[in-house]
């Protein structure tokens, strides 16, 4: 397939426009709360990632949150976690994917992706993103634990949000992800394949 | 159903917010959101409230529209609202069994939740008066002075517009697509998480390459209309700032002082 720099932008743009639309398809997940939604808008970018390398999923994250914040309904922080979790799935799983552009090696990518998504979105949420919350609405931490154990009981503190909401919640995404990919991954064929 | 989404919510009109260049109101709107975490004090707020109200009195919006912007976040409000009220602790003005009210809570529940309101009005009023194409193009220049350090303002620009312009047209087809697939029987309400995503699959497949086949003839039509990236390139509708923008950065400029002075006084005393 001819790849030129334009034809870069012009599929960067498109994937990107199909990623917004996947993103307001989204579901709550029953034991989780309210705030973790599932979607798979991070398929196009996997796609992107398998076409054109790491750098044009990270673009199409980038645009799809931009597009994305003026119908956001965590004043922004929902969409900033959502890039960042979306850029630890997807460099590893572009840059492995690059190295062994085949099907095992796309397998490998997704796992490696996802493995990479849920350690991030531990460390960040703990380090990052709840405390800004708490920042910006001096709204205390365990409260938003709270909104947790409304969801699932065993949620008493902090590290147990974490580890209880946080990381199988993604761990879930990078599944149904990668399941989609998988999938699909044989009929798009033709599509990843640069000549 | 799907074609229900919108993305923005521009209001078209003439007012003095819409007229003004849109890289004034991103950056003003930055200001003020930044400014909010300046104020502390009853009085503070009150400046807040009275520009607030001005800037939403000039851009002629209506007031259901303001409100109506608030209901995506209102389970934030009232939650922040009851988290205040119910656990600050301080001089009881009111209690009922465990529940206790303070003082200090009420406060802290009344401004915190003027905060986010502040937040949330603010911003929207930005993409109320600006249309997304507008922001896009608002972005890419305030980025352009940053492209010496490698971030491609004009390129991020043309794909965020690209986005928007196929936004549209992806959604139809994905409607289509579904209903073409419902009408042969298929089914993505319902099994579990397996079947769900098994069923996404004849959607899926389609809209792909279909995005990937639209995305070759608009490289190949861009390139044969010469396009070739952001260097010298001309455009219909230049964005320049005028008196008007001024007087809006003043407008912020002497808000931000007037919430400086306030905390400074309030820290003093």
């Amino acid at each position: 397939m001819y790849q030129s720099k334009v034809n870069f932008l012009a599929k960067v743009g498109l994937l990107s426009a199909m990623s917004t639309i996947l993103m307001f398809l989204d579901m709550p997940v029953p034991l989780m709360p309210l705030f973790l939604k599932l979607d798979i808008s991070e398929l196009p970018a996997v796609i992107a990632a398998f076409s054109m390398g790491p750098m044009a999923a990270v673009l199409v994250e980038l645009i799809k949150n931009l597009l994305h914040i003026a119908n956001t309904q965590t004043l922004g922080i929902g969409e900033c976690a959502n890039f960042l979790v979306g850029v630890a799935f997807l460099v590893p799983a572009g840059y492995v994917y690059r190295r062994r552009a085949d099907y095992p090696g796309a397998v490998l990518a997704l796992t490696l992706g996802t493995v990479s998504m849920v350690f991030w979105a531990s460390v960040l949420n703990y380090f990052v993103l709840l405390p800004v919350y708490q920042a910006v609405l001096h709204f205390p931490l365990d409260r938003i634990v709270a909104l947790g154990s409304a969801a699932n009981p065993h949620i008493t503190d902090l590290k147990s949000f974490i580890t209880l909401a946080i990381a199988p919640f993604n761990a879930l995404k990078g599944f149904v992800i990668s399941l989609c990919t998988v999938l699909i991954y044989r009929r798009v064929l033709p599509l990843l394949r640069p000549e | 159903m799907l074609t229900d989404i919108t993305l923005g919510q521009y209001f078209p009109g003439h007012s003095f917010i819409h007229r003004l260049d849109p890289r004034t109101k991103l950056v003003c709107t930055l200001i003020f959101i930044t400014s909010i975490f300046l104020a502390e004090t009853y009085t503070a707020y009150g400046v807040l409230t009275a520009f607030a109200a001005a800037t939403v009195a000039l851009s002629g919006i209506p007031l259901r529209m303001i409100i109506k912007s608030l209901r995506p976040l209102w389970l934030i409000i009232v939650l922040t609202v009851l988290i205040h009220l119910a656990t600050t602790p301080g001089t009881v003005i009111y209690s009922l069994g465990p529940l206790t009210i303070t003082q200090e809570g009420a406060k802290q529940a009344l401004l915190m939740s003027a905060r986010l309101v502040f937040l949330i009005v603010m911003s929207s009023l930005l993409t109320f008066t600006t249309s997304p194409i507008a922001l896009t193009d608002g972005i890419e220049r305030l980025l352009n002075p940053f492209r010496r350090f490698g971030i491609p303002a004009h390129e991020l620009a043309m794909m965020m517009t690209i986005a928007l312009r196929f936004i549209p047209t992806l959604l139809e087809e994905t409607d289509r697509i579904m209903k073409a697939q419902m009408a042969r029987g298929a089914d993505f309400a319902q099994g579990n998480l397996i079947k769900r995503a098994k069923s996404m699959v004849p959607l899926l497949v389609p809209l792909f390459i279909s995005a990937f086949r639209r995305a070759d003839d608009l490289a190949v039509a861009m390139e044969a209309r010469c396009y070739r990236g952001g260097e010298n390139r001309t455009r219909m509708k230049e964005l320049r700032l005028t008196l008007q923008d001024g007087l809006a950065f003043t407008a912020i400029l002497v808000l931000t002082v007037l919430l400086g002075v306030l905390r400074w006084n309030a820290t003093l005393s």
